[in-house]
Parts: C-alpha cells; structure tokens; sequence
C-alpha cells in the first residue's frame, strides 16, 4: 500500500491484507527474485478518447478500398507504416512508436465499450471494477510530492475496492488554477501558516485528550495535503509559466494543454496521468469531424513523444492512446461511420515499447481482425507487465471475492524488444 | 383542554418508550454478563455532548446556540429525553435519514424515476410509513416512473430478475445470496438454485419505454425470463421457467410469539379505529348521489355529464390495467416483511444500530449467515421484537436507542491501549470515535458559519472580480464592444456581460463548484405531473456527456474567419454567499464534490459502503475550500460581531460564543488564553476571531462525534 501512515477502516483493511505478503508487495517479491527486469515503465500517460475513434481513418488506413473514404495514407519514419494523412507531424516520430491493428472488441455501446477498455473487465449487476490508473497506484509507490494519479479534462474511472488512495485526482481544465491547492484568497502566506500552525496545536490538545488513532490519521493527511502545497512539484500544472513557443508546438488547445501537463507532471514522478477528451462518435461528418481532431491531437501528440524522447523519459514512460472501440467500415448516408468492436487500433509508445512497429493486422476492409488478434484485456496486461506488475494478482472486494487486476489478459509480448 | 389532552398522551408515549431504552440496557449488560465481560461501562456523556452527538445524528447538523440555550433551560431530569422528541419532529429529521435510506436502497437522482422515489422516501420517514409497509411496495409496485416512486427502486437496476434477487436479499434481509448466482455459495448455505428460486419472484416483471413518449414504467408478461439450469449448465433447449420459492427460514404458522400476537393486536387497533373513523363514502356512493343530483336538478334520468364522467372513471380503470399487478413480487414481499421473517426486522435494526451505535451487532451489515453470528444476539433480538411490536415505526426505533445508556456513552479513557479499546467498544461499553457522514460535516460547517441565511448586509461586501474571457474579434480584427460581443469563459461557455453583480450561488464559476449543494425540491418531485424534471444538478448520461464535449471542443476551436482575443475583465460581484443543505441535495454528488470526499458512495454499487478514512483530497477541501473559508469569516449580521466591532472589544465572550456555535462547549482556562493571544495576534478582532474559527472549523474535534 502507498500510505501505510493512514489507519484504514476495518473493511478497506479486509481488503488490503491480501494485498501483500508478509508485508512484502508483489513487485518487490518480483524485483527480488529478478523476474521483473523487463520491466522499464515508471508512468503512464494515457489519452482517453470518448466516442469511439475511426481505426480506419487514424492508424490503419486502408488504400483503394471503399471504406477508406475521404484521407489519404501517408509514409512514416517508420519504413513500411503507414497512418493517415491527418498526422503529418506525428508520423515523422512513428519510428518511437508501435501500433496494434488487432484488437478484438467485443462491445458496442458506449457505457459498456469503455467500462471494459478502460478497467479491461465488462460490467456487472454487483460491483463496479477500478480503472486501469488506480490499479497501477495499488500496486506501484508514489516517489512524488504531487498526487500519483491524475487525471485531465474529464474523470477517470473509479478506484471502487482499491479505494480512496487510488483514486485520480481531478484537473477540470489544464492551465486553469485549482483553487484548493492554495490558501483561499485573501488570506495571505504568512497568515495561512500561522493558522496551520495553531491547527496543529489544536488537535494536539485534542489528541492529548482521547488517543486514537483515527485522529492521527486525520493529521497525517494534513501534512500531506500541507506538502502538496508547498510542494515546488506544483509548478508542473502552472502553464503560464511555459514558454510560448512550447505551448504553440504541442497546439493551443485543451488537448495540447493537457498533453503538455502530461509531460511535465511525469517528469514530476506522478506515475499516471489521464487526458480526457472526447468527440470521436462521428456517426455523421465522419471526414472533417477527424480532420479537425487531426489538427488538435497530431501536434501534441507529436511533440510529446518527440519531447520525451529526447529528454530520455520515453524510456520509462508508456503513451497510450485509446478509445472505445473502431468505427464501421462502411460509411454511412450521413457521410459517418458507425460503432465498430469488431476489430480497431491503438497506438503506444515508449516505457520499454520497440518503436516503428505494428502488431497484428485486420482485414483489407478493417473489419475483422486478420492475425494475432489482441483481447481488450490483453491490453492492461501489456501495461501491468510494462510496469513490473503481476496482472494475475488477486485483491479481495469489500464482500471479500477475490479479485484479479486485471481480467485476465496476457501481454503482448512481441511489443518489448 | 385539548393541548392537556396531547400533552399527556406523549408523555406517556414518552414513557413507554423510555422504557424500551431501559430493557436496552438491561439486556445487553446481562448477555454481556453470560459472556464474561469483566468491564463495566465507561460512562455516559455530559449534557452538552449529548446534544452535539444527538443533533448531528438525529437531524444532520450541529445544534445552533439558540437550540442550546433552549435544552439547558429546561429541567435536568427530562432534557435528554425532550431534546430526542423534538428532534425527532424535526423536519431534518427526515433530510437526514433519507441519507441514510439514499445508501441502502441505492438511490440515485440520475436514474429513471430516481428523484421521485427520493422524494417518496423522504415522504415516508417523515410521516413514519411501517417500515414493513414501505419495503413492500418497493418489492412490489409495478407503475410508471415518477408517478409511482417506488417504482424507481425495481428501475433502479433495470428491473433485471438477477439483479433484484441480489438487492432484495442483501437490503432487507442482509444477505449475500447474491454470490450463489455464479457458485453455490463458498461459506453459506444458499445453492445456485435457491438464488435462481429468488430471482423468478422478478421473472414476468419487464421494463417498458415507450417509443413515443420516452414514458418508463414496469408491467408483468405473461412468460418468466429465468430460467433453470443457468445458461452456463445447461443447452437452451433444457431451460425450463423456474418457479419461485422463498429459501429463507420463516417462524412456523403453529408459533405464536409474544411480539407477532402484540403485532397483530396493534394492528387490530389500527383497523378498528380506521373503521370507526371512516365515513368518508365509497365510489358507488359518489355515482349514486351525482346520479341523484343530476336527476334531481334535471328531473331526467341519467345524464350525458354522468355518462362522460363514467366513462372517465373507465378510462382511468383501462390505464391502471397498463401496469399490471405483479402476483409474484406481492407475493415475496408479504414473505420477507412478514413478522415471522427475523433477518426483516434483525438486519433492519442491525443497520440502524450501527448507524447510532458505530458498531453493528453483525457485521458487516449485510452478511447475516450462520459463521457470522450476531456478537449479543439476545439484545438483537429484543430490539427487533419490539421493531416489530410497534407495528415497525422507524421513528419509535430510533428513539429506543437514542435514548439507551449504549448510544450515550463517553469514548473510551485516555491511556486505554487498542486491545483494551476494542473489548470495550465490542461489549458496547464505550462509542467508538464516529466522524460525522460527509452530509452532516458539510451542513455542520454551515450552520456553525451561519451560511445557511446571509450574514452580510447588502452590498457590504462587494468585490471586484477578475476573469479571463474570449472575445470576439469584428471583421477587421477590431475589438468589438463587450456588451455586445460574442463572449465566452475560457471554457466556450457564452458569456452574459453585465456590470452587475452576477446572479450566482457561492462565487460560482471561481473553480469552487465542487461545494455547492442545490437542493432537490422534494414536493415539487412528488407532484402528480406526468413528468418530472430536474432542472439543475441532472446527472447526464455518457451520450450526453460525449455530445457536450464535442460542442465545447468546436467552440473552443477558433471558427473559421473569425478570430478572439483573451481579455481580463472584471466584475464587481456582492459576495454575500449563502448555502443549502447538502442533506438534500441530487445524489450521487459529482465526483470530486465535498460529500463524496468525504464518504458518499457512487451509490453504484450493491453493499458498497462510506469511506471514513481521512484522505489528501479532504484536507486540501477543508483547508482551503470556500465552505471553510466563508463559515470563518464574520459576518457583520452574527451575533458575534457585537464582540467584535465597534466599541471596545470583548474578546472572552466572542471566544466562548465561538466555541458554543462551533464545538458546543466551554473553552477551558487554557484554550481561552490560546485563543486570546491567536486574536490579539491578527490585524483586526474580526480577523483574529475568523483564523480561531477556521481552525475549530478544521479541527478533529470538530469533525469527530463527542
């Protein structure tokens, strides 16, 4: 667990207990018998597109073929791929990155679709599963003064029976002030600390007066919360502070916004960063509706790896893009594309990932999957394994059922050199 | 005479149920006596604890000055007792339980008839519907969504069979059948068939949306989707419709306990006395005398009016045959709110003790199996009794316990190690340390601010505020006038341009909305309109979510030909905020917002329960929140002010009327010297007195019961 200073509750320590052995975690087990070495990646930075994306129309084009509709392919710098013309900048870093073009959904509504993309689990009548984000925070330290879990323009799923640790903590709007992480205004420096500082005093006394150890629980969150504050970690969610030139490459939107706070909250040590966004379910004006999400995502898409890259990070962080599920090959009478689990894509880069390559393939319509087909849940097994984490490991549920962190899966091992 | 008359009535319903809180007590010491429990009880709380820990528990909040002052006032003997009755009459009372049964049954605003079935039970504690009752036609009811809130809970989950099996089980009976529906289950006795057996009482029971008006309501089919052997077991063509079958053990017909004979003697009285009293006249009594008005103002036979009126009558009959009457449900209701069925009453009042207590008899609440037994079942068993003698009046329940020595005992002593602490509180000896649930924190943090009225006087406390907006740029890139430009927030959200202040709850739009708390109207919900609709708060659906984000990502992106620029503006805002009860808000909360930091669940899940482990997020909320923030600032309309402004200053009795409104008690010699200094310490008495009250605002003791 990350925070061994916080009592837990009866039922969360239930919970918790099988969570490790001898108080030893399941990674430091691993690392101790030498059998995690493969593992590189640190952090995570995952986009999240709701919506469901064109496969065809993002990673795997399909030239000559009816389906392929309104772009053209373009080369990449990674000899032999190709990805759609609506990523000129991101394809000259494709050499940093791989694509797999077979993934096997199996669901086709929204709530269901990105339940399971997104906790690798479907959904059923009695409990909800946590996220991708917070089992990755279960089971990995925080080595940063900021929150380990974050997540940008939009909710992350829930940390459910991993609990209150594991959830993300929420940024409405990168760039835009977060108004609990300073005094309120007002109330200035000076005046703050000596509040605190009188705080400390006051439940003090209390604690003078009835020993529990709730109380000094209460109190280790308000130093950690006191630490975040005062934390020059903090800097990293100050935009204002980037240079303009910076902001301009990765694009002057949410997206770009989000993209670069990505980066530099990784560079922090926060080892899961979500960017949200959303406008993928183009069931009619399929072709500019991905044009303009071309515009926004290839330059900040593009510069984070590239950034990453140069500054030696991508090695120990995975980029991971991914959606609910693909879209219909054929194109509709509204000029869209429809829901499609059949077969879609996923990009990723970096945190131990061998660049320029692509893993599978569907059919010449980009209807079924042709070879290695990939399950959804393959894909959390992939970044478990990217992270030194047993996807196989079993926590209990708050009705003490056992629980896998992953709904099994294995890792696409072809992906690591 | 007539007052006398009540008077005495409830004094001795006061005393019955005084009564009820002795035997409480006297069970529970001597089956802790024939457990070997050495220990005796730490003792009870003083006066003024009592009423903090009774008001925050009873009514949500913590008790004002006023309130205070009131129970002091009255005799030593019989405060305790008045304060519970009154509070109980309290019209939070109901705000506040409805937290309660919002847990339990899972209740949520943002689904199909979620707001109306909170409202009904917030209707139905108030008026103190038998609980048997009020369980009943929840398991039962079939009906259109927000004309017949009950029905909410079966849509509530879809009205899927396998699902409601689960629910049933677990909310009114406290047990986890629901783990047999995949596996016989691993520590109990229930079989994957008993669960099947359950699930078809829910079989012929279909949700129904009409194509046309997007109307939900429920109805029976005529054939039972679960069937047996599961999927899983058997080839389709082998399924055959399961019969329903109650699995759980009920008290034979030939038993006649003492409670279940009083149970049904009330129940007699009640008949009797409706009998008696009802005169008022049947359907064919009102057709008979219309028939004989018309006749007689027309002198005819029946007329064209009457013939319409019927065929009203008719019509409505023909509406009503839409929802058909599920024979199935009425059937397992009558079997698990039966007087014969314990885990009804015993889960029931397990729940409500753990809730008062801070400790169940079973726990968890809802795992009531054999290996699991109750750790005093004989005083569960009395409590439950007696639930159920008093024809289950959750009002009379709550009382009983409230007014034990077991809810008013002290924490336990200084100095007591954690082996000694938990034989205590697991005798019930000693109150284990309770947090306030995040709803009665927030509504506590405002009554103590007086933020639930305004506390400035208009205009006192204006404020310029600054925001980034984008503006439109004319076609030749000419800053266009504000207050007829295109203006959004940073956002995309167009903007209204005005210079006054701007119409808002709590500084809206300054990044604090995860404070707000906009109540639910709980008439308006329970009005008999075809629809009901919330106009604010509406938790929307992933498709609208989805559709929102792709609007404000086209705004966002510049339109072509047209250009913005960012400019600061400023507005002059009279911050006099004010706040409503988070008790009755929407529910769930949003993400992130202050009461699910602090423990509401997403109400999501089956058993799911609060949180009460302190956590970053809840101190960053707490120490720099605008709740926290705006409670410590004084206010020029509270009490406190007269202390404080004009005039010499009398800062000892500012600092005791502080911890009066906030911790309802006495500061010590000490703590008045502390608070002193911190005062003389600050630019002004008033800003001295606001750090004093955020840091009690902030503090353990604040937070955690007495």
């Amino acid at each position: 667990m990350a925070c061994n200073d916080y009592k837990l509750s009866r039922r969360a320590m239930m919970g918790a207990t099988s969570a490790s052995i001898l108080g030893f975690s399941i990674r430091d087990l691993l690392a101790y018998s030498g059998k995690d070495h493969e593992a590189k990646a640190e952090h995570v930075i995952l986009f999240w597109n709701g919506g469901g994306m064109s496969h065809i129309d993002t990673w795997d084009p399909k030239p000559g073929r009816p389906t392929q509709g309104e772009f053209s392919p373009i080369n990449t710098s990674a000899p032999g791929v190709q990805i759609s013309e609506i990523f000129p900048k991101l394809s000259k870093q494709m050499h940093n990155a791989a694509l797999i073009r077979s993934i096997a959904g199996t669901q086709g509504a929204h709530g269901r679709a990105s339940y399971n993309l997104q906790t690798s689990y479907l959904p059923g009548p009695n409990l909800r599963h946590p996220g991708v984000g917070s089992v990755v925070v279960h089971e990995l330290d925080n080595n940063s003064d900021l929150p380990p879990y974050i997540t940008i323009s939009g909710q992350a799923p829930r940390a459910s029976y991993l609990g209150q640790k594991c959830e993300a903590y929420y940024v409405a709007a990168p760039g835009e002030k977060d108004p609990y992480l300073a005094f309120p205004s007002g109330i200035s420096q000076v005046r703050g600390d000596r509040r605190l500082e009188q705080l400390a005093k006051f439940n003090q006394r209390f604690l003078d007066k009835k020993n529990d150890t709730r109380l000094t629980s209460t109190q280790t969150s308000i130093e950690d919360a006191v630490r975040l504050m005062r934390s020059p970690a903090l800097e990293a969610f100050e935009l204002d502070k980037v240079d303009s030139t910076t902001l301009e490459r990765y694009g002057d939107t949410n997206f770009g916004r989000g993209a670069l706070m990505a980066k530099r909250l990784v560079e922090k040590g926060v080892r899961f960063v979500q960017v949200n966004r959303g406008g993928f379910d183009t069931h009619s004006n399929n072709f500019p509706a991905m044009s303009n999400h071309g515009e926004v995502m290839d330059p900040a898409l593009a510069s984070l790896v590239e950034d990453l890259s140069e500054s030696g990070m991508l090695e120990k962080t995975m980029v991971i893009m991914l959606s609910e599920f693909g879209r219909t090959p054929r194109i509709n009478d509204n000029a869209g594309r429809d829901h499609w689990a059949s077969v879609f894509s996923c990009f990723m880069a970096g945190g131990g990932i061998k660049g320029g390559q692509v893993i599978g393939s569907s059919d010449e319509d980009g209807a079924m999957p042709k070879d290695r087909p990939v399950e959804v849940a393959d894909i959390h097994a992939t970044m478990c394994h990217a992270m030194g984490i047993d996807h196989e490991k079993e926590v209990m549920t708050p009705l003490l059922r056992p629980m896998k962190l992953v709904d099994n899966g294995s890792p696409v091992m072809e992906l690591f050199s | 005479m007539v007052r006398l008359c009540i008077l005495s009535l409830a004094s001795v319903f006061m005393l019955a149920s005084t009564t009820q809180a002795e035997t409480i007590d006297s069970v529970l010491s001597s089956e802790n006596q024939s457990l070997g429990v050495a220990k005796a009880s730490v003792g009870i709380v003083d006066d003024m604890a009592f009423i903090r820990r009774a008001s925050v528990d009873l009514i949500g909040r913590i008790p004002t000055v006023e309130e205070l002052k009131e129970y002091q006032n009255w005799p030593a003997q019989t405060r305790r007792d008045q304060l519970v009755d009154k509070l109980i009459e309290h019209p939070r009372f109901a705000d506040r339980w409805t937290v309660f049964f919002a847990d339990l049954l899972r209740l949520r605003s943002n689904v199909t008839g979620g707001s109306a079935l909170i409202a009904h039970v917030h209707r139905n504690i108030r008026d103190d519907v038998p609980y048997n009752e009020f369980a009943a036609t929840l398991i039962s009811t079939n009906g259109k969504a927000g004309r017949s809130p009950e029905v909410g809970f079966i849509l509530g989950d879809n009205a899927d069979p396998l699902a409601m099996a689960s629910v049933t089980s677990q909310v009114f009976m406290g047990v986890r059948i629901g783990c047999a529906q995949c596996h016989d289950h691993p520590f109990d006795v229930w079989t994957r068939k008993d669960f099947y057996s359950v699930a078809a009482y829910f079989g012929k029971t279909r949700r129904y949306e009409s194509n046309f008006t997007r109307v939900v309501y429920t109805s029976e089919g005529e054939q039972t989707t679960v069937l047996w052997p599961p999927e899983d077991e058997a080839e389709e063509s082998e399924r055959k419709a399961m019969v329903p079958s109650f699995p759980f053990e009920l008290i034979g017909a030939k038993e006649q306990p003492e409670f279940i004979a009083r149970y049904e003697a009330l129940l007699q009285k009640k008949a009797d006395a409706l009998a008696a009293k009802d005169n008022s006249p049947s359907l064919d009594d009102l057709f008979a005398e219309a028939d004989g008005k018309v006749e007689a103002a027309t002198g005819n036979g029946i007329s064209v009016a009457v013939a319409e009126a019927r065929e009203e009558i008719n019509k409505i009959d023909v509406k009503a045959s839409l929802y058909k009457r599920s024979e199935y449900r009425e059937q397992l209701a009558q079997q698990i709110t039966s007087p014969r069925n314990r885990l009804f009453a015993e889960s029931f009042v397990n729940r409500i003790w753990h809730d008062l207590v801070g400790r169940g008899f079973v726990e968890p609440v809802d795992d009531f199996r054999e290996d699991n037994p109750p750790s005093h079942p004989q005083t569960l068993s009395y409590i439950a009794d007696e639930f159920v003698a008093n024809g289950y009046s959750f009002k009379q329940l709550v009382k009983s316990i409230v007014q034990s020595d077991v809810y008013q005992q002290k924490q336990v002593p200084l100095g007591s190690n954690e082996l000694v602490q938990e034989e205590l509180e697991a005798a019930f000896l000693a109150t284990p340390m309770r947090r306030m649930l995040s709803e009665s924190l927030y509504d506590s943090i405002v009554t103590a601010g007086h933020l639930f009225d305004l506390k400035y006087r208009q205009g006192e406390n204006e404020r310029i505020i600054e925001q980034e907006v984008r503006v439109l740029l004319a076609a030749d890139g000419e800053p266009q006038d504000l207050a007829s430009a295109d203006v959004q927030d940073l956002a995309g959200n167009p903007q209204q341009m005005t210079n006054q202040g701007m119409a808002m709850e709590n500084g809206g739009g300054a990044g604090y909305t995860l404070e707000d708390a906009i109540e639910l109207d709980f008439d308006a919900l329970l009005k008999d309109e075809d629809e009901v609709e919330l106009d604010v708060m509406v938790a929307k659906s992933q498709e609208e979510l989805e559709a929102e984000r792709m609007q404000m990502e086209n705004q966002r992106r510049p339109r072509v030909g047209m250009k913005y620029e960012t400019k600061i503006v400023q507005r002059t805002v009279d911050d006099n905020p004010r706040f409503s009860s988070a008790l009755r808000m929407a529910t769930p909360a949003p993400v992130g917002h202050f009461v699910r930091v602090f423990g509401q669940t997403s109400r999501n899940d089956l058993g799911e329960a609060r949180d009460d482990n302190p956590s970053m997020r809840q101190s960053l909320m707490m120490l720099n929140g605008r709740l926290t923030h705006e409670a410590s600032r004084v206010g020029t309309l509270e009490p406190v002010s007269k202390y404080l402004i004009g005039g010499k200053p009398q800062i000892e009795k500012a600092i005791e009327l502080a911890y009066h409104e906030i911790l309802t008690r006495n500061p010590t010699a000490e703590e008045l010297a502390w608070a002193k200094e911190m005062i003389q310490e600050a630019k002004t008495p008033s800003d001295g007195m606001a750090d004093l009250r955020w840091v009690m605002l902030n503090s353990n003791e604040f937070r955690f019961l007495p």
